[in-house]
């Protein structure tokens, strides 16, 4: 680049005979309106060009025949502009640079040499995503990567890259200004530069133990060398709403409970005689817990500096009222980074703080299934109970639903966290050959929860409790010591590169609580501080701590351009594992091809193409502290004598397995990259083979032996993930009209080698996992259809004649006996379906034309089978819940085939372990709108203003799906309940305004 | 000069840091946890294994166990019960209807916590006789204690289950125990008996009421072998605690209503009680069931299980026949039997006992809104209260005299083919107590019918049972060792309890085992025809 610049001025140099008819003036900048210092401004049809200054001025004189100008700049899409005296121009970014640069573990190199899987978010990608959530704003933006969120203000959303690699933990390492962050992401999306995906073994393999699950960097932005303060100021509004279930007025619910009830008397089941005596009530449990939610965030950041010093610091606040009332995030976020430079030494900090408010709802039970199981008779009030609120009555509405909002009112929790999150690092380098680098960083955290319980019921037969007041705290440190020493240098063709380090790791962590009864009271007002309260106090303290030490290093070397080696090694003991087995060595070597760098290639139309190869073990360690010490349970007390005297027991609640070792992950990933038409296209794809072998798990043991306290952690058995990724862009414009697409596709299968403790098969109630299938398949009773008649139940026979449901009734489910013993027993469950997706896509868009842009973002899964847990809750009235709207139940005027009759207290066709809960869960989302407009710079100037830019985003607002749950996409709850979907809090619906100033 | 400073900066930095990782190095990776004690040293004193003897007897303290569910289980599914539960699953499971068998309330937590209880004495016998005690007699006894409840444990498990898998020794994370039917594991209940009986102490001094004596051994060894149809072993264990070296021990005390309250526990008619208390106080709902917590509750939910509809959770009441069946006979002086008014709440109980408290809890009288229905009045608190707490502290007797009497009554009338003398004189023990007429003098039952043949005084013993002991977990049992493995038999218990509709012959005699245990144990099969 450099060369070619000298050689254009060398060429205006040379020239000075030619006659100069026109002199054009012009100024270069970027989207943002900073100027563009050092971008190419050609004549077209000419020889004479030039450069732009460190203002992104530039003056050329060009023949009078000249029509166009071409500009251009690395890493920004080349603009043809028409001759005028004065130019303006604008570059944009293009976002198949090759040159960009790519962090990785403990460096970082260019897009093109880049020899593992690894996928670039960038700030522009995250722009108008807010919602304060690194996370959930990058959902849909990479290949094999799949994020899932619940909407519940203050919640944060889960993220697993290329699918369930570990059975214990499958997050990925999070690694912020290269501090180990954990799941509570301390970073606000504003301050956010670039995110990187590490995807596979080469590219995580630096990261060794850590690293199976993959590894996500994130690289905060720092201020500008140019001596300049810039400012910018973000804020968003955002309402929103939650979808809701189409549940039965009380009207609607009283003719279907009635039609149960009958049911029931008639089909004569026990004891009961008359239907309900129903409450009066009409209420909407949704309506009445659920609210347009508001977001409001601000973000100003500040951020300048010199040579020798920079700094970026920014303030966020954000305010989340959430759609469901009684929830609610609070926070508050501070950042200070700097870094300075001297000669051969650089230092730098940053540092991040933040303090959040949660309200938490109550834990007792999940307030989307009790909008589903409360009855809708029920009032919200009822004076006649002695907390004041409805709720069942085994005459009047026999329900064991819980009240949600005397749940919130009567059991108040709130949560308060503090976040201080930090690296100080110091650096030596003596250039093109070698640089150490110290980095310490440090991460503390103190969470407190204050909780009161108000006396009083919520749901049937709740006995009288005292009121209590509770609190509980828990802080953690965590600091991490990094050395590392680099080497670097090029010989000719010959570029090689070196890394050695090493790391230490402390993390402890220390819980405390107490509880106490009977806080005062001074009429309804309860005084919430402990010394306030009188009765009995419980009390409760524990602590954690590991230790990791690695040893690590890496080697590069690349000849040419075109043939690219990286051998990686890490070294890691932990404290985790039983002191003969705690240390593991990982490896990964790697090669790439650069075929487009050979003399022989002579395809004009391919600007790159390079093939790239890896192999290398990761792994994981992602278990409790003392897993393998078997400890003794002090808690069991038993009473004897008159006197009731309390003795004090103890045993061994909890089995171990004392011999674990650590979790290795070996994966193969071949990949090709191919950047065509000009830099317009670029295509990457992937295929990978991910073996898990010891794996970690809580594999749940037999109830028998007796075990208590959690299933003890065992290496069970090992797991195969293979899959293809793809990942195609094209960007380009026509005229002043630009746009962009990206497509990921990702497709990601998993197979069960082996399952520990010797077992060919692991069941749970609703899945079966088999050696050489995929894990946690469904495994339920099918349903047939309905018996339509007595003659059809008569006539339902297994091979042997004998009949198969003999206590059938017509309008009952028919379930297949699949083991054909004319019963229908545990034996006949089978596979009814995978709840992996076979196909994962996001598809992201953009437009853009003059002020105005447009990005459409969507992204879709398809394949899975699902199971619509709030269809089982509402249960057919069996215990009295409501149900949805439109239902058409088994009757003999309406003889369906797919819904039996409606019957009060049986629950032969509502088992939860059949078929008929199961739906295709595919869907595909347009998650995000965004049309933003940005005003012209000669307004904004006028006042000040470097840019300005208004944008408004609707979220979530369009599904495609056949789904009949709240929402197609949902957390799972569970390694072995994959695709269950009980109750989930669905996304919201939102509407987003954002501004944007820039000084 | 400059790449020699170079050198010397990062090898400052590298030393300085070398020094800190290396400090902590290695060792660094040993780290205590000092949560909690290490399972190594335990089991090494006295005070150890009174400890591990202390965590079996925790385990009556359980949901699925002596807190709670039991109580509906097996109430439920004898034919003095039935469920009205608003939790339909609940209710159905002690019908016999079992659609889930991994259902979580009753199933797999009753199932689990027994095994709980039985790996906790497990532990204990596998170390015991490697711990030093100063007194050997004190190490039996801790022994014959920890034999004595796990044979409590698999005497429950066993005649739920059945075919329930064998564990005896500590358990161990990849355990695939074999499968036991009904007669292997009552052996094993007797074996652990025979055991213990012989080191535990003919009584206890009061500070020690709660473990067992050798009365309390010798109960359930005669429990388990009458299960079994041992006869003669089961007279045998009868005949200790009735005319042996029981007989100045235990007798009958002169008020029914005191083997209920909780002012008269552990009185000379209990052979053993489970110990329950209040004396952690009022923590809330979620005290129980907390497994490691010091605090956990040490209390009963008998009570608010059993309690009426809009007191408690009605779980569990009574069928009416029973009420019907205690007012066929007066007592001598002419009123009704007043085990009626200790065991049931009804709506004519006011009229019945008019010098009675007939209040129920909050109410003074009778809700009319719960029409002709039956709720238990065994072990409800004598005051009257506004609303029940979750728990209280009333003992539940678990193995008292009556049974024991009735018991052997049943066993000689096996052994001698017919009725002895002694076995009516048994009968009238239990009937005099509760101020009714010898059998002789009865003006509803026939004494020569009843001696006219064995099944005639079976037939008889099943009455007296079902009356003196209803509703006190001991009825199903007693189906069981009776037998339902005929029409006829069926086609009676239909006549006084709806719920033997949905009893299959073959089939329903044991609950389905959990499916989970039966899916992941290759030696584990589901009990015939689940």
């Amino acid at each position: 680049m450099k060369q070619k610049l000298l050689l254009i001025l060398a060429c205006v140099a040379l020239l000075p005979g030619i006659a100069m008819a026109l002199t054009v003036k012009g100024l270069v900048v970027d989207e943002t309106g900073e100027p563009v210092a050092g971008a190419t401004i050609r004549c077209e049809g000419s020889q004479s060009g030039t450069a732009t200054d460190l203002d992104g001025q530039f003056t050329l004189d060009v023949p009078e025949t000249a029509k166009n100008l071409i500009v251009s700049f690395v890493g920004m899409i080349t603009q043809n502009v028409a001759v005028k005296p004065q130019v303006r121009v604008v570059l944009k970014e293009n976002a198949n640079n090759l040159d960009e640069v790519v962090v990785i573990g403990y460096g970082q190199v260019k897009k093109k040499d880049v020899l593992g899987s690894i996928t670039t978010v960038k700030e522009k990608d995250l722009q108008d995503r807010t919602t304060g959530n690194v996370l959930e704003a990058m959902r849909g933006l990479t290949s094999g990567v799949k994020i899932t969120n619940s909407g519940q203000a203050g919640s944060s959303p889960s993220m697993v890259i290329r699918g369930l690699g570990s059975l214990t933990n499958n997050t990925p390492l999070f690694i912020i200004d290269g501090a180990y962050a954990g799941n509570e992401l301390g970073v606000n999306v504003e301050d956010i530069e670039s995110i990187q995906v590490l995807k596979d073994a080469s590219s995580a393999a630096i990261y060794g133990s850590r690293a199976a699950n993959g590894v996500v960097i994130i690289k905060t932005k720092s201020g500008q060398g140019d001596g300049k303060l810039k400012v910018k100021f973000d804020a968003q509004l955002q309402l929103n709403w939650l979808p809701r279930y189409d549940l039965m007025d009380a009207e609607t619910y009283k003719l279907y409970d009635n039609r149960a009830y009958d049911e029931a008397i008639l089909a004569g089941v026990d004891k009961v005689f008359q239907r309900q005596n129903h409450y009066n009530g009409n209420t909407d449990w949704q309506d009445a817990m659920l609210r347009t939610g508001t977001l409001q965030n601000y973000n100003v950041a500040m951020s300048g500096g010199n040579e020798a010093l920079n700094f970026y610091t920014s303030f966020n606040y954000m305010n989340d009222k959430g759609a469901m009332k009684y929830t609610g995030f609070e926070k508050y976020g501070f950042r200070v980074n700097t870094a300075g430079k001297k000669g051969i030494f650089s230092y730098g900090e940053n540092l991040y703080y933040t303090y959040s408010t949660t309200k938490v709802l109550n834990s007792v039970g999940n307030v989307w299934s009790n909008f589903i199981s409360m009855p809708p008779t029920i009032p919200v009030y009822d004076p006649e109970h002695d907390s004041g609120f409805g709720y069942g009555d085994s005459d009047r509405a026999n329900s064991y639903g819980l009240n949600p909002i005397a749940m919130q009112e009567l059991d108040q929790r709130v949560n308060k966290q503090e976040y201080l999150f930090g690296n100080v690092y110091g650096q030596v380098e003596y250039p093109e050959w070698a640089r150490a680098k110290v980095n310490v960083a440090y991460k503390s955290y103190i969470g407190t929860t204050d909780r009161l319980r108000k006396s009083g019921s919520w749901t049937m037969g709740q006995g009288s409790d005292s009121a209590v007041l509770g609190w509980n705290e828990a802080r953690y440190h965590d600091i991490l010591v990094e050395q590392t020493y680099e080497f670097f240098h090029t010989f000719g063709k010959h570029d090689i590169s070196a890394l050695a380090g090493m790391s230490w790791n402390h993390f402890i962590q220390r819980d405390h609580s107490l509880t106490r009864q009977n806080p005062a009271q001074t009429d309804d007002k309860y005084l919430t501080e402990i010394d306030a309260a009188t009765g009995d106090m419980t009390a409760g303290g524990n602590y954690g701590e590991y230790n990791l030490i690695s040893y690590f290093g890496r080697i590069n070397y690349n000849y040419d351009d075109k043939y690219l080696v990286q051998l990686t090694g890490r070294r890691d003991g932990t404290s985790k594992l039983p002191s003969k087995r705690r240390w593991g060595n990982f490896f990964s070597g790697s090669v790439g091809w650069r075929i487009s760098q050979e003399a022989f290639f002579d395809i004009d139309w391919i600007n790159d193409l390079k093939i790239r190869a890896n192999y290398g073990s990761l792994g994981n360690s992602n278990i409790g502290n003392w897993d393998y010490v078997a400890t003794l349970n002090s808690g069991p007390r038993a009473v004897f004598g008159t006197a009731e005297n309390v003795a004090i027991g103890a045993t061994q609640s909890r089995l171990v397995n004392t011999d674990l070792v650590w979790e290795k992950k070996t994966t193969f990933n071949v990949g090709v990259d191919f950047t065509v038409l000009n830099n317009r296209l670029r295509l990457s794809a992937d295929y990978f083979n991910a073996k898990s072998k010891d794996l970690l798990v809580y594999l749940p043991i037999l109830m028998s032996t007796g075990n208590e306290g959690g299933a003890p952690a065992v290496n069970a058995g090992s797991l195969t993930n293979n899959g293809v990724e793809v990942e195609l862009s094209w960007n380009d414009h026509v005229g002043d009209f630009f746009y962009s697409a990206t497509l990921n596709l990702s497709h990601v299968r998993n197979r069960v080698d082996d399952l520990g403790y010797g077992q060919d098969e692991y069941l749970t109630a609703t899945s079966l996992s088999r050696i050489g299938s995929p894990l946690a398949q469904w495994n339920l009773y099918k349903m047939l259809g309905i018996f339509q008649s007595q003659e059809e139940i008569d006539n339902y026979v297994n091979s042997q004649g004998k009949i198969i449901q003999p206590n059938a009734k017509p309008g009952d489910i028919k379930y297949d006996d699949y083991n054909d013993d004319g019963q229908i027993s545990s034996d006949d469950r089978q596979d009814c379906g995978s709840p992996w997706p076979k196909l994962e896509m996001g598809l992201n868009l953009t437009f853009a034309w003059k002020g105005i842009d447009l990005a459409i973002n969507t992204y879709g899964r398809f394949g899975q089978k699902v199971f619509n847990g709030a269809a089982y809750t509402a249960g057919d009235f069996q215990d009295n819940q409501n149900n949805f709207n439109g239902i058409v139940p088994w009757t003999q005027e309406h003889p369906v085939n797919d819904r039996p009759r409606i019957i009060y207290g049986d629950s032969r066709n509502t088992r939860y372990d059949q078929d008929r809960w199961l739906e295709d869960g595919s869907f595909y989302r347009i998650s995000d709108i965004t049309l933003g407009y940005t005003f012209p710079q000669k307004w904004t100037r006028k006042i000040g203003m470097q840019n300005a830019r208004f944008a408004i985003t609707g979220k979530n607002l369009v599904t495609f799906t056949k789904y009949s749950g709240l929402d197609p996409e949902f957390a799972d709850s569970g390694i072995w309940t994959q695709g269950y979907d009980g109750c989930s809090f669905p996304n919201p619906r939102a509407v987003q305004f954002a501004l944007s100033f820039n000084f | 000069m400059k790449k020699f400073s170079i050198i010397l900066a990062s090898a400052l930095i590298g030393c300085g840091l070398t020094t800190v990782v290396s400090s902590c190095s290695e060792d660094g990776l040993d780290i205590e946890n000092g949560n909690s004690l290490n399972t190594s040293n335990f089991w090494k004193t006295e005070s150890d294994a009174e400890k591990g003897v202390v965590a079996v007897y925790n385990m009556f303290y359980r949901q699925g166990t002596w807190t709670r569910n039991i109580y509906t289980q097996l109430n439920g599914m004898a034919d003095d019960g039935v469920s009205y539960a608003g939790w339909s699953e609940l209710a159905e499971y002690s019908k016999f209807i079992f659609t889930n068998y991994n259902f979580s309330e009753f199933n797999t937590k009753a199932y689990s916590e027994h095994y709980v209880a039985i790996n906790r004495a497990n532990q204990v016998l596998d170390h015991i006789d490697d711990i030093p005690f100063a007194d050997s007699k004190h190490r039996d006894d801790l022994k014959a204690q920890t034999k004595f409840l796990r044979a409590f444990y698999y005497y429950y498990l066993a005649n739920i289950w059945e075919n329930i898998p064998i564990c005896l020794t500590t358990s161990s994370a990849a355990d695939r125990p074999e499968q036991g039917d009904l007669d292997r594991m009552l052996t094993i209940v007797e074996n652990d008996l025979l055991d213990a009986r012989n080191d535990l102490p003919l009584t206890r001094p009061e500070s020690e009421y709660g473990r067992p004596t050798r009365g309390a051994a010798y109960a359930l060894l005669a429990k388990a072998y009458a299960q079994h149809h041992k006869w003669n072993e089961a007279a045998e264990a009868l005949k200790w605690i009735v005319e042996g070296e029981g007989k100045p021990l235990y007798d009958l005390v002169s008020d029914y209503g005191d083997n209920f309250r909780e002012s008269t526990e552990n009185n000379r008619e209990s052979l053993y009680e489970i110990q329950f208390s209040m004396v952690m106080g009022t923590v809330g709902f979620d005290g129980t069931d907390n497994y490691a917590s010091s605090s956990a509750q040490l209390g009963t939910q008998i009570e608010i299980n059993q309690s009426p509809a809009g007191i408690g959770w009605n779980n569990i009441e009574a069928n009416r026949w029973l009420v019907d069946w205690f007012k066929r006979e007066k007592t001598v002086d002419g009123k009704n039997d007043p085990r009626l008014y200790y065991t049931l709440f009804y709506r004519e109980a006011a009229d019945d006992f008019p010098d009675n408290d007939n209040r129920i809890y909050k109410w003074d009288s009778w809700n009319e809104g719960w029409g002709n229905r039956v709720f238990i009045r065994k072990y409800s608190t004598d005051t009257h209260v506004n609303d029940i707490y979750y728990w209280n502290g009333n003992n539940f007797r678990s193995l008292r005299l009556a049974d024991m009497l009735l018991l052997y009554a049943e066993v000689l009338n096996e052994i001698n083919g017919a009725p002895t003398d002694q076995a009516i004189d048994l009968v009238n023990r239990v009937r005099t107590r509760a101020g009714l007429p010898e059998l002789a003098n009865s003006t509803y039952y026939n004494l020569a019918t009843i001696k006219s043949s064995k099944e005639a005084f079976l037939n008889h013993i099943k009455t007296e049972r079902a009356l003196e002991l209803a509703c006190e977990c001991v009825r199903w049992f007693d189906l069981k060792r009776w037998g339902i493995d005929n029409e006829q038999t069926l086609a009676e218990l239909k006549s006084r309890d709806s719920d033997f509709n949905n009893f299959i012959i073959g089939k329903s005699i044991r609950v389905p085992l959990p499916q989970k245990d039966v899916d992941n144990n290759p030696n584990l099969k589901q009990n015939p025809n689940y």
